[in-house]
């Protein structure tokens, strides 16, 4: 009896797909309205923006070294706002507007890598600022002059922009399909299959191990964080075409969740430890839960309330399995 | 190195000449920054603050972080707001007040030092729970109207001095001697420093970050009552990025967020800096949109210069 709960709690993969298959039965039998076709496919599309957001912070906290990017919500509130004011205020072309929104995202992405791995400040205080700092110039852009001193969100975009976050293919949403799997194939074969991936766990598990196997530790942990930011920038697009509107504050509290699903996913906070495979199962998971708990009219406020509760069980859960594991 | 020379080095003599630089800008280029009522307002706004940032110097000294402590002001402001306007005695309001942040606190302390979560983590999953609570306690609706008499702990005066702010100077004296000269208070300062050499010494690792967090949750409390009977108004968003003013606060009073270093001094003058920027920026009619930004940069320039001075002398 032992051995199987040690089977079912070590193997990670085999942990959360049985977690999802639990889930799926209970909020099947409890809540009406969660299992039908529609619910299900109609789902994912919540589960894009979240998802890119956990892969951002589950390379981050890979990178090790304190590794965390409390940032990006806040990217994403900026660049949403940068992407809404280019076309509906200034009236540039969507794809030109785009490009300039991820170019932010980067840009915000490598000020934060650069002063980790450069200035060698701790990620925490880093990011912390750069939550600060995002915020308020997403708040900043957002103000419309003709309308007064308070920022205002953009939705006057045209028809075309709406397709990656509305457009359906084989009632499967667009941006599931063009948007994150690739992403999400690309990241696995970059982690699994690659000298970067390498040398990121290598990083990340041990930082003066992979120094004196001449790995640029720094360099590194640069291109990690300005992923983050581009990822942010992606997911900004997506929930900005989704909603058809771009508010400056529409990232708030979304780190949390990014790092609840990074770590329970299995993405060890220490760094150096974690598969995609877990990310993407942990994506699926909270997605579903939200919108369990949306299903059954329990307040957005307890969402967040249930995630805090999550995250601190997976880690708990996390520790004990190490603890273990070293005895 | 004289005795002159080692005050001018230590960043409470940076942070201090910093604040004298803005209070003189902003006495020049407005009207209302000297006047009475204004520096009153100011030192009330900052004394839940300072009281708060006792708390927090010491848990980041540690090498720690408590993101949770705005939603426990939140929480404590609930708790104390339902009992001040029930007409119970502001003192029964304080002593629960600072009991609900003692148990936020300690279980934050729990979980970090025995179920071995880091920080961040565990206060800011407790943020979200605690926020979640607030809500459901408070059922979608807020308190107003607490009856004046019951306010007197946060709009009183004495001395012309808002009485908050006799508060805080009082814990701040208390606390400084204790962590400067009691053997708990060192321990903080060991544990942050070199948390094996202290363990091999004889300190209780466990106990003494137990110790900070709580210490910090019941000092959000007693912040959170204060906030209560200052403005007589509690909602469900009360307190929410109290936290990161609090961390502004000691982070730019010069408490290394690697631990083992700073004082409970140097984080009240780093709340003053940030009281007064957000001040002078409204009464400059600076958008409060831009107040994020300019904390943010402050923060880096300051750790960033912090690290450079390291350098230098390292050499």
């Amino acid at each position: 009896m032992r051995n199987i709960w040690d089977t079912i709690i070590g193997n990670r993969m085999f942990f959360l797909s049985l977690l999802f298959v639990i889930l799926f039965v209970v909020l099947s039998l409890t809540v009406p309205g969660f299992l039908n076709l529609y619910n299900l496919t109609n789902m994912t599309q919540y589960g894009v923006e979240l998802g890119l957001l956990a892969l951002a912070e589950a390379l981050v906290i890979l990178s090790g070294g304190g590794g965390i990017d409390l940032s990006v919500g806040s990217m994403m509130s900026l660049v949403a706002i940068v992407i809404g004011v280019f076309i509906g205020r200034v009236g540039l072309s969507p794809s030109l507007a785009i490009v300039f929104g991820m170019l932010t995202g980067l840009a915000a992405g490598l000020f934060n890598g650069l002063l980790v791995s450069v200035g060698k400040i701790l990620p925490l205080i880093v990011t912390l600022a750069g939550m600060y700092i995002y915020r308020s110039l997403a708040l900043i852009i957002a103000v419309d002059p003709q309308f007064g001193p308070n920022p205002m969100p953009v939705s006057n975009f045209p028809k075309s922009f709406y397709f990656i976050g509305q457009h359906r293919i084989g009632g499967i949403p667009f941006q599931v399909l063009f948007i994150f799997v690739p992403v999400l194939l690309i990241l696995h074969f970059l982690l699994s299959r690659t000298a970067w991936g390498r040398k990121l766990y290598g990083v990340g598990s041990n930082e003066t191990a992979a120094m004196f196997s001449g790995i640029e530790v720094s360099k590194v942990r640069l291109t990690v964080y300005a992923l983050s930011g581009l990822l942010s920038a992606l997911a900004a697009w997506v929930i900005t075409s989704r909603i058809a509107s771009a508010r400056p504050d529409i990232g708030t509290g979304y780190e949390l969740q990014a790092i609840t699903i990074a770590v329970l996913g299995g993405i060890s906070i220490q760094g150096g430890e974690g598969t995609v495979g877990g990310v993407l199962l942990s994506v699926a998971i909270i997605t579903m839960l939200n919108n369990g708990l949306q299903l059954a009219g329990i307040h957005q406020i307890w969402q967040l309330g249930a995630l805090g509760l999550v995250l601190i069980g997976s880690v708990l859960l996390n520790q004990f399995l190490i603890r273990r594991r070293k005895i | 190195m004289t005795n002159f020379q080692r005050i001018v080095r230590r960043r409470e003599f940076t942070v201090l000449i910093l604040i004298l630089i803005l209070g003189a800008i902003f006495s020049f280029t407005t009207e209302r920054f000297l006047s009475v009522s204004n520096i009153s307002n100011l030192l009330l706004q900052l004394s839940g603050v300072a009281i708060t940032a006792i708390g927090m110097t010491m848990v980041i000294i540690t090498g720690g972080i408590d993101v949770s402590a705005g939603s426990t002001l939140g929480m404590a402001c609930v708790v104390s707001g339902y009992l001040l306007l029930g007409g119970y005695s502001p003192f029964l309001a304080l002593v629960l007040a600072v009991l609900v942040g003692l148990g936020i606190g300690l279980v934050n302390g729990t979980i970090i030092a025995w179920g071995g979560i880091p920080p961040i983590i565990a206060t800011l999953g407790m943020m979200n729970l605690i926020r979640a609570l607030m809500f459901q306690t408070l059922g979608g609706t807020w308190i107003s109207g607490i009856p004046p008499g019951s306010r007197t702990i946060g709009l009183g005066k004495w001395l012309g001095i808002p009485i908050p702010m006799w508060i805080a100077a009082f814990l701040i004296a208390i606390f400084s001697y204790f962590l400067s000269y009691r053997p708990l208070g060192r321990h903080v300062y060991a544990v942050g420093n070199n948390p094996e050499a202290a363990r091999v010494s004889g300190v209780n690792l466990k106990s003494t970050v137990v110790f900070v967090y709580a210490l910090t949750g019941a000092l959000a409390g007693f912040a959170g009552l204060i906030n209560a009977a200052r403005t007589g108004i509690v909602q469900t968003n009360t307190g929410m990025g109290f936290e990161l003013d609090v961390i502004a606060a000691v982070v730019l009073g010069g408490t290394s967020a690697l631990g083992g270093r700073g004082t409970i001094i140097g984080s009240l003058l780093g709340a003053f800096l940030v009281g007064i920027i957000k001040n002078g920026m409204v009464l400059l009619n600076v958008p409060a949109l831009s107040e994020g930004l300019v904390i943010g940069v402050l923060i880096i320039i300051s750790v960033l210069a912090d690290i450079i001075r390291a350098r230098g002398e390292a050499r």
